[in-house]
């Protein structure tokens, strides 16, 4: 069996449409873009902040979002069909993360338009972006499987998105509680640091190790799904 | 593409849920399987792959079933529709998905959903969802269909459409297997059926043979029996209890057992079939079909699916449905004083 992008597209369109209806999930793709025009408003132009927002577009579209979309399948009894039918896992959570990855880069390209963050070197931050965008997918799809009901799973993506989205503060207490350092290996934090590096002037090179600790990530995530799905595949 | 049950047996832990029995569904077949609901969520797990037989195994057009699960199209009692997408672009979505070459017109109309193709789903009435679901099956068009109480609680038209969408499947040469706790959907739908629980599978209304081994009993009993009273006499528990034959609504036979059907309930009767049509014949009583006597003064509407299936709708409070044969609507007729 092949993979098909035209089924890959069906499954986009179906749930494009499916989502623009759904306004208690849909709307929380605002939140990121409210907060960001605050922000601008406030005068907070630091790293952190912007990356704030960025982290809080990963946690809130990308994890959420492809979160209530899987476990909204399943709630329904519709995953089932679409197990049954040819698209193959890899054509089914292709469609489906497709819309939440478009979703996830919109925002974050209007969020960074509207608090004017310019990278020095965007062709780095970018690669950093999407790669940590698949990392947030991932973990969504995940959750998603987990769970089985919407309401549930919007419980499960509260704690994730303290997690990463806030999770930069933690940094504040390092000095405080030494154990906190482990939570510079975190996605979020690598990201932050990368962005940081890139404004003084650091190039693809000096990054490589921030940029490897995020695809270990997406790695670790993508891994865990597939067996879960395998798993879930006969439920 | 014929599916086979071949040598099926399951047990779970030390209880048999069903020996070990051979069953084929040849193209172009309607087949039935009545059982509990154990059984059928058994049977269902086991062609999803979600659990193994004991013994024996289940093929498709010769092949093992894990190989070709997907020419499997299953309609099952729980299915969920997109309730936010319109019944047109549900439709669209499976069309694509399946790599269809039907036009959604025409899907639409074999349900008969013109009307509501800009509707979405989840505004739909049970029967009307239940229709989309089987639009949804003949998109994926496979070769054998498995319905899961496709009839429950559907209404008289999504009834009528579903008979007759089972005639469309049997002139494409699908196999179609039914499973079912209701006796009247699986005798309505159904070419075949048979009966399967932890005694095996048994075929149900086999007809000439076995209807002529009753007549000769029921011979001898006439004989043995000099007085004849009006009461019929049914066993619950140890009690016998004595029923007035207009009390009856109809009387159903099931595994060879008479049951008589009264105000929703049932009472196993000793009297086989044909005892008790020979006397409850004066009462206004009609053999409809070969399983069922039906008390004509209860009777308010007799529905016609296609040219040769037929039911008789009763004045209950359940409306309960019956089954009456065609070679039987002639008799009827003349009973009734049509022409």
């Amino acid at each position: 069996m092949t993979f098909s992008m035209k089924r890959v597209h069906a499954i986009f369109q179906k749930d494009l449409k499916d989502f623009s209806r759904n306004m208690a999930v849909s709307s929380i793709i605002f939140m990121p873009l409210i907060l960001a025009a605050f922000y601008s408003r406030m005068g907070m132009d630091s790293i952190d902040a912007h990356y704030t927002i960025i982290n809080m577009t990963f946690g809130m579209v990308a994890t959420f979002v492809q979160c209530c979309l899987i476990a909204e399948e399943k709630e329904k009894n519709t995953l089932r069909g679409l197990m049954l039918s040819p698209a193959t896992t890899s054509e089914i959570l292709g469609g489906k993360s497709l819309l939440s990855f478009v979703l996830t880069i919109i925002i974050i390209f209007f969020s960074a338009f509207l608090v004017e963050y310019k990278p020095a070197n965007i062709g780095v931050v970018a690669i950093a972006i999407v790669l940590s965008s698949f990392f947030y997918i991932g973990m969504g799809t995940l959750l998603g499987l987990l769970t089985k009901s919407v309401m549930e799973a919007s419980f499960f993506v509260m704690p994730v998105i303290i997690v990463f989205s806030f999770g930069s503060f933690v940094m504040g207490f390092v000095d405080q509680y030494p154990i906190l350092k482990v939570a510079n290996y975190l996605p979020n934090i690598q990201l932050i640091d990368l962005a940081t590096k890139v404004e003084v002037g650091a190039g693809f090179g000096d990054v490589l190790s921030n940029l490897g600790i995020i695809a270990a990530w997406v790695v670790v995530i993508f891994a865990l799904t597939v067996v879960v799905y395998r798993k879930r595949m006969v439920d | 593409m014929p599916l086979q049950f071949i040598n099926a047996e399951k047990r779970i832990n030390d209880t048999l849920l069903f020996p070990s029995f051979d069953l084929s569904v040849q193209a172009g077949n309607v087949v039935a399987i009545h059982s509990s609901v154990n059984v059928r969520e058994q049977l269902l797990d086991l062609l999803l792959g979600k659990t193994l037989l004991s013994n024996g195994e289940i093929r498709i057009a010769g092949s093992n079933i894990i190989s070709n699960r997907r020419d499997i199209g299953f309609l099952f009692l729980d299915g969920g529709l997109y309730d936010r997408l319109t019944v047109e672009e549900t439709l669209t979505f499976f069309k694509r998905l399946h790599s269809s070459s039907d036009r959604i017109e025409d899907i639409i109309r074999t349900v008969q959903l013109e009307s509501k193709r800009k509707v979405k789903t989840s505004r739909l009435s049970y029967s009307e969802k239940k229709r989309v679901q089987f639009a949804c099956l003949l998109l994926q068009n496979p070769a054998v269909y498995l319905f899961e109480e496709p009839d429950q609680n559907l209404d008289i038209e999504s009834k009528r459409i579903f008979i007759t969408l089972l005639h469309q499947l049997r002139s494409a040469e699908k196999s179609v297997l039914i499973l079912t706790g209701n006796m009247e959907s699986a005798v309505t739908a159904a070419d075949e059926i048979y009966r399967l629980d932890e005694n095996g599978l048994h075929t149900i209304q086999i007809g000439i043979s076995e209807e002529s081994l009753d007549e000769d009993t029921s011979e001898i009993t006439d004989s043995i029996q000099p007085v004849r009273f009006e009461k019929i006499p049914t066993k619950v528990n140890e009690k016998i209890v004595l029923f007035d034959p207009p009390e009856i609504d109809y009387i159903e036979s099931n595994d060879g057992q008479s049951f008589l059907h009264i105000k929703g309930e049932s009472f196993p009767s000793v009297f086989t079939l044909n005892e008790l049509e020979e006397r409850l014949l004066p009462f206004g009583f009609f053999r409809c079909h070969r399983s069922y006597i039906v008390n004509l003064q209860k009777v308010r509407e007799v529905i016609t699916w296609t040219r040769n299936s037929f039911s008789l709708v009763l004045d209950d409070a359940e409306k309960s449905t019956i089954p009456l044969s065609k070679t039987k609507m002639a008799d009827l007729k003349v009973m009734l004083g049509l022409k």
